[in-house]
């Protein structure tokens, strides 16, 4: 920030240094502003009413899609969490699969060893 | 330059500005060479290719649930994994992807439990290591630090070292428990309604923790720069990519993090309980490196020191930094001040290859 103490500052230094004291104490006062409870509680009503106003949008259009006959996001949805269980269950059969196969690799190890 | 001069430049540098602006999401980000090592449901687990690995034990790096782990790998010349890479280490990345509506049920239970331990198994078989580092940020870090001091009927589990990035631990003094700490505030309500909550909403909660700052004054300065003709489109642009590229946040994960962070800081107390098996952090006993930054409102200085109070580590280092939750391990200083620093200490506790 210029030194306004220096009378040598031309016109446009002042104009930015009064620019920049004004957006630093904007910047002081609106994060101040948004630490108060009474901001957190319209965030939260906020959040709230966006989240009820976009469940509402979603079921409208899926019901639209639906007299069509043509999948909607709730079905989407349905049958991406099928396709995550099955690949859940896959995981934790691989799992098994490869615990085994090492575990059959060390024990061919440990009979080589001995033979 | 004169006021004049200004007057006579301001539609091309309105053009360049524009065009910095516009041409933003073109900025690559995350483009060290990189192998898929395993994939469930939206995560994927990455191995960077190296020539020069001299430590056997590898490393795996866990970024937040909201925003991307590009961070880690921003840009050629300014990427934390390239500097990793070259000093010597074999780093593994593990990302969420884009969680949608489906991953709606994906709480801290899954990403402790399932998502992070199932990405250690791989990376310990692919690297064909017995242990490794976990290095988590801001809530990657309490991941790795809940998947530490979980329960595990006896087990240890296979960490060498922990290495924890401007970890929140227990955020009731953060801007954020004013919003969400109310009880007033129905998290469960709002997460059931969205599903995951949209990466957007997200983004605007931390912008609005400084407000003035986020929505005004980066542009401006930007601005600014293009005027004195040293804007630096190449910093700028990747870093802007990177906070507007907001994946949603699952959530019941969400509403999780609400209260085990801004209501009821139960890692504190030895309350919080995945799966019903109960995370003591008493339980942490690697080597442990934890970096706080001093201007940090995300995950400010004071919410992380109870860890320390916490763990039974006997090797612990707390680098106390200047700097704010991203730029002080992301910003231009870092490569040549903290990563120097990190890697140090890293080499020392990482076994060099035979």
């Amino acid at each position: 920030m210029a030194d306004r103490s220096n009378g040598a500052q031309s016109p446009e230094e002042q104009v930015r240094a009064l620019f920049e004291d004004a957006e630093s104490s904007a910047a002081k006062a609106f994060e101040e502003l948004v630490r108060k409870p009474s901001f957190g509680r319209l965030l939260a009503l906020s959040a709230e009413n966006t989240a009820a106003l976009t469940r509402i949008a979603f079921d409208t259009v899926d019901l639209f899609w639906r007299n069509l006959r043509v999948a909607g996001r709730a079905d989407i949805v349905r049958l991406s969490r099928q396709l995550h269980r099955n690949e859940d269950k896959l995981e934790r059969v691989l799992q098994e699969v490869e615990s085994l196969r090492d575990l059959v690799a060390r024990e061919r190890e440990h009979e080589e060893a001995r033979s | 330059m004169s006021a004049v001069e200004r007057v006579m430049r301001f539609p091309v540098n309105a053009l360049e500005y524009a065009n910095i602006l516009l041409t933003t999401d073109d900025a690559v980000v995350g483009a060290t060479p990189k192998e898929v090592v395993w994939t469930h449901r939206e995560t994927t687990l990455y191995r960077y290719r190296s020539s020069n690995r001299r430590y056997a034990v590898p490393l795996l790096l866990v970024f937040a649930l909201i925003n991307r782990p590009d961070i880690f790998d921003l840009r050629p010349g300014s990427s934390l994994v390239e500097y990793l890479l070259e000093e010597g280490f074999d780093v593994f990345l593990v990302d969420w992807g884009y969680p949608d509506e489906e991953d709606a049920e994906m709480g801290l239970d899954e990403f402790v439990c399932d998502e992070l331990d199932w990405a250690v198994r791989e990376t310990l078989r692919a690297a064909g290591a017995e242990e490794l580092t976990l290095m988590g940020w801001c809530i990657g870090a309490t991941l790795c630090a809940m998947y530490c001091g979980l329960d595990r009927d006896g087990g240890r589990v296979p960490v060498k070292n922990l290495v924890e990035l401007t970890m929140p631990i227990d955020g009731r003094q953060s801007g954020y428990a004013k919003w969400v700490g109310d009880e007033d505030f129905d998290v469960e309500r709002v997460a059931e309604k969205y599903g995951s909550l949209p990466g957007g909403a997200i983004d605007f909660a931390n912008k609005m923790l400084k407000p003035v700052t986020n929505f005004w004054t980066t542009y401006r300065r930007l601005w600014d720069g293009v005027q004195e003709g040293n804007a630096r489109r190449e910093a700028y642009q990747p870093m802007a990519k990177w906070v507007a590229d907001n994946p949603p946040f699952p959530g019941k994960a969400w509403a999780q993090w609400i209260e085990l962070m801004y209501r009821d800081a139960g890692l504190l107390r030895g309350r919080v309980r995945l799966r019903e098996k109960r995370v003591d952090l008493r339980r942490i006993d690697q080597s442990v490196l934890v970096i706080t930054a001093g201007a940090d409102h995300i995950a400010p200085r004071p919410g992380t020191m109870p860890f320390f109070d916490l763990i039974s580590s006997e090797d612990v280092e707390h680098m106390a930094r200047p700097g704010g939750h991203i730029g002080l391990v992301a910003g231009s200083a870092a490569r040549n001040e903290l990563w120097p620093e990190m890697a140090a200490w890293l080499a020392e506790r990482s076994e060099p290859t035979n």
